[in-house]
């Protein structure tokens, strides 16, 4: 292969799992705290898009400096991910935490199936970008190669950082170490007299809010229009089980194995392209039933 | 010895056939330590859980400080004062000793704080000594799951105490615990208990341990309280020593 390509695809595969971490590390979130399987997230993904995808156009529309769309993103994926995760923590999940697992895949996939109805419904079928964010930072050189600063270097630092502050979060503050107390044994948290029902209302919405940050950081890069939703949603779904469910650290490592998987497959074999993620999945899983990174469940008496 | 702080009366529940409790009426009294003495199997530990709100009695209520609490939640039983020490510890595995206590202290404080770290809360000295108190400063930093099982028993009676209940439930306090310690833990418990001025209920196999720190006990059979009284009498009774300790 050639070096140049190696490299392209390296950096393709690393800007593409930034993305995909995002998504997937609120998903194992909330499924850590509330085992519960979040189809819904999907939805907020593409919603965060398209509320990002629309209010950097609508910043340009009215003339103000196009460097406010960083700070749009940012807020649209707030104000996206706060929003929607409030309303269906409080008026859907929290009817459904004492029933069974299926059941609440099902709620949340209704949920999902909605939520595509209303971005049909406001943005409609047209697709949406908004590339200015793109076209500020420039490009960089990588081998002669003009690359966007935008992907290789902002979206890969916002991973890196959601990570860290992920973990200084969960291992350090009050509120971390009380959603890993829940996460890690519900029961003798509530024993202690710890508010289980909030810690999975903050849960949701931090997951929710990555969710859509995830989709607003996509919206300058690639089109926003429906079915973008169900595809991260499946990709997102691979990178967890790869890393085991409720992995945060796991979740950053699976999603750049299957960013790379996917970049690596679209030079070298573009028909798989699609398939390569899931192929990356499926051996995983044959080996190590329980994902790659976490600890076979201990069973507790 | 007067004040009644928890009161049950006629409590009813059976689980397929086996009837764990049949009109069970019991009072704890503000400040005593009860023992509940029983054969494995008959309900003293259903008991607890009725008390902590993990289960529902079919009949019957438990009244806590005057309060009827029979269908409330754990939570909300916890938050009215009343902390448990299970049989096997239930503790966060995964976490320091220090971070256990000091989750138990915050969530007592109802605190909620997603900047400042845990171990900067302002009950960190209060849990330091309350971990000296059972000798565990030493064990503050090390993970629950690196402990034995006698320590973790500890830990877990500690972070009830964090909680600052005025009723502690225990179950076996020191099973698994070795013999040549279970004197020296106990009377750490003792009094601790006194200096926080905690009522407390245990279940206990360990007639010695009876004998030895419950102010009454009770000796629960197939269901019913046979007898309640002060050790010396209830053990001296020879149906006790029959139906409960087999000799």
């Amino acid at each position: 292969m050639d070096p140049i390509l190696l490299v392209l695809a390296t950096l393709d595969g690393i800007a593409y799992a930034a993305l995909v971490f995002l998504v997937a590390v609120g998903l194992t979130l909330i499924f850590g705290v509330m085992r519960i399987l979040n189809v819904a997230h999907g939805a907020f993904y593409a919603i965060g898009g398209y509320a990002a995808a629309s209010l950097v156009l609508s910043i340009s529309d009215a003339d103000f400096s196009p460097w406010l769309s960083f700070p749009a993103l940012l807020v649209a994926a707030m104000g996206v991910g706060a929003a929607l995760g409030l309303v269906i923590e409080r008026f859907l999940l929290r009817h459904i935490y004492a029933k069974e697992e299926v059941l609440q895949l099902l709620v949340t996939f209704a949920a999902f199936m909605i939520l595509e109805d209303v971005q049909r419904l406001v943005w409609g079928v047209q697709p949406y970008s908004a590339t200015d964010p793109v076209r500020l930072l420039g490009t960089v050189d990588v081998m002669g190669i003009p690359y966007n600063a935008y992907q290789i270097i902002l979206l890969p630092v916002i991973a890196v950082m959601v990570l860290l502050g992920l973990r200084w979060f969960l291992r350090r503050t009050l509120s971390g170490k009380v959603i890993t107390a829940v996460t890690e044994d519900r029961e003798t948290a509530i024993a202690m007299g710890i508010d289980a029902r909030k810690v999975f209302t903050v849960t949701f919405v931090i997951g929710a809010v990555l969710a859509a940050l995830g989709g607003a950081l996509a919206s300058p890069t690639t089109a926003i229009q429906l079915g973008l939703g169900a595809e991260m949603i499946v990709l997102s779904f691979a990178v967890v089980a790869t890393a085991g469910l409720g992995q945060v650290e796991g979740a950053a490592l699976a999603a750049l194995l299957i960013g790379l998987g996917r970049s690596f497959a679209v030079y070298l074999v573009p028909e798989l392209d699609v398939l390569v993620p899931y192929m990356i999945m499926v051996l995983v899983l044959l080996f190590r039933p329980q994902g790659l990174f976490a600890v076979a469940e201990k069973r507790r008496i | 010895m007067s004040v009644t702080l928890l009161e049950a009366s006629s409590l009813h529940i059976s689980f397929g056939g086996v009837t764990a409790a049949d009109g069970i009426d019991l009072e704890v009294f503000s400040g005593e330590r009860l023992a509940i003495i029983g054969p494995n199997g008959a309900g003293k530990t259903t008991f607890l859980n009725i008390c902590t709100g993990y289960l529902t009695p079919s009949a019957g209520s438990v009244r806590f400080g005057g309060r009827d609490i029979t269908a409330m939640a754990p939570r909300a039983i916890t938050r009215m004062g009343i902390a448990r020490a299970f049989q096997s510890p239930q503790l966060f595995h995964e976490q320091c000793v220090i971070d256990n206590l000091l989750l138990a202290a915050a969530a007592r404080e109802r605190a909620w704080n997603p900047f400042r770290p845990l171990r900067e809360r302002p009950e960190h000295d209060e849990m330091l000594a309350l971990l000296e108190l059972f000798g565990l400063a030493d064990h503050a930093a090390s993970m629950v799951n690196e402990l034995p099982e006698g320590t973790r028993k500890l830990v877990d009676i500690a972070v009830a105490l964090a909680l600052q209940p005025q009723l502690l439930l225990m179950d076996e306090p020191t099973s698994g615990v070795s013999s040549l310690e279970k004197f020296r833990i106990m009377d750490l418990l003792v009094k601790a208990l006194a200096e926080q001025g905690v009522t407390s209920v245990f279940v206990e196999h360990d007639m010695e341990m009876v004998e030895r720190y419950a102010d009454r006990v009770a000796v629960w059979n197939s269901g019913r309280i046979q007898s309640v009284g002060a050790p010396d009498q209830v053990l001296a009774d020879p149906s006790v020593m029959r139906d409960v300790i087999g000799v």
